[in-house]
């Protein structure tokens, strides 16, 4: 290749896991002499957010008027666009209370108090600009990202995972928490790629890689499994939010569970 | 001549976690204003887990931040053991801090390596030091790996560990896991001590040298280590945890998403490893002792660029606990890993040493659900005092060329290690 890749991995409203998952593969080393990074802050003061890239990561939720000027800029300048991690892609776990006031949010937190910057609430990087690729997970798997950037580096698209945990979780052969402990796993309706990494672990999946796409996870089927081990519509659907909070089916798709009931 | 305010501002302070800036007024006579602008958005994780169940709330509050997300959620769950009236078997605890031993060694080692060093050797970036600086920057990756190897075995992953949870683990690692553990942590000493050795013989800007108050958790048992049930001050006061609210009092100021802290209302203090070895140092032991003993000049309680040499020294201290808890645990093999709870109502405050300093989580939990949870992270206690030594070393350099003047500021603001998306968003109230 003669020139080199121009990477810039620019953070919204974060933890940084997702910066910090990237800059934590030793592989890092070996596409540096292939990569040219442009803008990274956590690791290079000489950084800039307007010059052109080839790739853009961007990780975190849009939270401020601020963020979104960045957002265009970056959409501007990039070739391809990536939305990184859960925060992102999905608007992240501070969007779990999506229903709420920003007011109401504000005062719990601050009081009274005032501060000059303009917050907002918390939403997916897809509200405001066209998203070319997504990295699903908080933080994504390392695997995620050599995959991505290999197949970007040859010139092709990496493919989206459209099968859920589950799968991954039996062919692992672990015990299933949900049928035979009934914990609310969300292995059902989340996107794979994780390897099981929780039910491995015996803790039920919190749904960290967002719900499958392709309108292909049945919340409802859920709904319905976790409504016979007991659980109230509201419990059912405040867990299967703490990721999924801007699904536009999710609420849709539960409430259809408990009208059933109703008839 | 007019009067001219010039503001000379870094918009993005770089290698640090989380986007904060620095502001600087220079006037004709001098320096007129210093501000720490915190510019991320907040994220309102306490209020987003108010009235959540207890277990999905715990999921949640490691994600306030990645470096040290270990940090919180062990911090996190205490708070809700206390609260519910549990406490963990001593073989399980031993183990919840070599897993918090493992958040502290990946810390420390990416901020001395790869945040801290750069500005000494005159990069911008550590990856570029890779041709002159191969031997360090193959040790900050074998630091780091053993750190987040540890994490990845207890925690089920590196970066948002879920398998702690209350009563326990969800599994645990095998014997010889554990064993192999040891052998790791004996193997990496060597490179723990070459750290402290480099970070020895680095400058420590005598432009900020002043008195500093320290706080410091109280470790228990007397033994230099994480978790404990007061908080010291260096200038000989102590408070039990749950008087915090008292003693470390927190403001809104207009700059910034995270507000700020002082000590009785008045006083900015500092906290991190550099305050845990000025208030605890008698505690220590082993071979981080007699590095202290020899070292004292430079781990001094005056100047905050001793926090890098305190976090080196914390890197071979906490190598050496490592391996004695890890012997702790094996002594009781087999272990099961995770106890029932049974989950009443109540209120409970941990107070633990997180890489960057003290970490407190407040939960109160009624009919299983959060009811009101506070959140103070070492970064928002260290804002104030953080500010203080900004203005102390624009004050020197106002009139040098203004790129010195961002460069020396910055470095200060990184000698604190701080996390700015930490600092952000969950302060209270
Ligand atoms: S997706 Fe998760 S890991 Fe990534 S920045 Fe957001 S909270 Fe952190
Ligand atoms: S434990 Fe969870 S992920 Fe595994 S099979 Fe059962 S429901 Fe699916
Ligand atoms: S099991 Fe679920 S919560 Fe755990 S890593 Fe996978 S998707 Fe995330």
């Amino acid at each position: 290749m003669e020139r080199k890749v121009r990477i810039g991995f620019y953070a919204l409203t974060s933890c940084y896991g997702c910066q910090l998952q990237f800059a934590m593969m030793d592989e890092i080393l070996q596409l540096l002499p292939n990569a040219e990074i442009v803008c990274w802050y956590m690791l290079d003061r000489d950084s800039s957010e307007d010059e052109p890239v080839d790739i853009a990561f961007i990780e975190g939720s849009v939270s401020t008027e601020e963020e979104i000027e960045l957002l265009k800029k970056i959409r501007e300048n990039a070739k391809i666009v990536v939305a990184v991690g859960s925060c992102a892609v999905q608007g992240g776990v501070q969007s779990w209370e999506k229903d709420k006031s920003l007011e109401e949010l504000w005062k719990i937190v601050y009081g009274d108090g005032k501060v000059k910057f303009e917050p907002k609430k918390a939403k997916p990087v897809e509200e405001y600009i066209k998203v070319d690729y997504k990295l699903y997970g908080c933080p994504p798997e390392k695997k995620d990202f050599i995959y991505a950037i290999g197949t970007f580096l040859v010139g092709s698209w990496p493919e989206d995972v459209d099968y859920p945990v589950c799968l991954e979780c039996r062919l692992k052969g672990n015990p299933c928490i949900l049928i035979e402990k009934g914990e609310p796993c969300l292995g059902p309706i989340t996107r794979a790629g994780c390897d099981a990494r929780c039910p491995s672990y015996g803790i039920a999946c919190i749904g960290c890689r967002g719900a499958i796409g392709y309108d292909v996870a049945w919340f409802d089927s859920l709904a319905r499994t976790f409504k016979e081990k007991g659980l109230t519509k509201e419990e059912i659907l405040e867990r299967m939010k703490i990721f999924n909070a801007h699904n536009p089916k999710l609420e849709e798709m539960v409430d259809k569970v408990f009208q059933e009931v109703k008839e | 001549m007019k009067n001219l305010y010039l503001p000379i501002t870094v918009d993005h302070i770089a290698r640090v976690e989380g986007k904060g800036g620095v502001e600087i007024i220079v006037g004709d006579d001098g320096v007129k204003e210093v501000k720490l602008n915190i510019i991320e958005g907040p994220r309102f994780f306490e209020a987003i887990t108010v009235g959540k169940k207890l277990d999905e709330a715990l999921a949640v509050y490691p994600r306030i931040c990645s470096f040290c997300s270990a940090a919180h959620k062990l911090t996190a769950v205490e708070a809700a053991e206390k609260a519910i009236g549990f406490e963990v078997r001593e073989e399980i605890q031993a183990l919840r801090e070599v897993l918090y031993i493992g958040d502290m060694i990946e810390s420390h080692a990416l901020h001395l390596y790869l945040l801290v060093l750069p500005d000494y050797m005159g990069y911008s970036n550590p990856l570029k030091m890779l041709d002159k600086y191969k031997k360090e920057i193959n040790i900050a990756l074998d630091l780091k790996n053993l750190g987040s190897w540890m994490m990845d075995e207890l925690g089920a992953r590196a970066i948002h560990q879920e398998n702690v949870v209350m009563g326990g683990f969800g599994k645990l690692p095998d014997k010889t896991t554990l064993e192999k553990m040891k052998k790791r942590l004996q193997e990496a000493l060597p490179l723990a001590e070459y750290t402290f050795e480099l970070f020895s013989k680095l400058e420590q800007y005598e432009e900020v040298e002043g008195p500093i108050i320290h706080m410091a958790v109280r470790p228990r048992g007397d033994v230099y280590g994480i978790y404990g049930d007061a908080i010291s001050v260096s200038d000989g006061f102590e408070f039990p945890s749950e008087d915090y609210k008292k003693h470390m009092v927190e403001r809104v100021v207009e700059h910034s998403f995270a507000k700020h802290s002082f000590y009785n209302g008045e006083k900015p203090f500092m906290t991190g490893a550099i305050s845990r070895v000025v208030n605890h140092a008698d505690k220590l032991y082993g071979r981080a002792k007699e590095l202290y003993e020899s070292h004292k000049d430079l781990l001094r309680p005056t100047n905050p660029f001793a926090n890098n040499l305190a976090q080196a020294l914390e890197l071979v201290y906490f190598m050496e606990r490592g391996i004695d808890l890890i012997d702790e645990a094996l002594a009781k093999w087999p272990i099961r890993p995770r106890d029932e709870v049974a989950v009443k109502d109540g209120f409970g405050v941990s107070t633990t040493e997180a890489p960057r300093g003290i970490l407190v989580y407040a939960l109160e939990v009624k009919d299983g659900r959060i009811a009101y949870a506070d959140i103070i992270t070492p970064t928002a206690f260290n804002l104030a005092m953080m500010e203080v030594h900004v203005r102390m070393m624009a004050e020197k350099h106002y009139n040098d060329d203004p790129e010195r003047l961002k460069y020396l500021t910055e470095m200060v603001v990184r000698a604190y290690d701080p996390c700015i998306s930490c600092s952000v968003h969950v302060v209270r109230l």
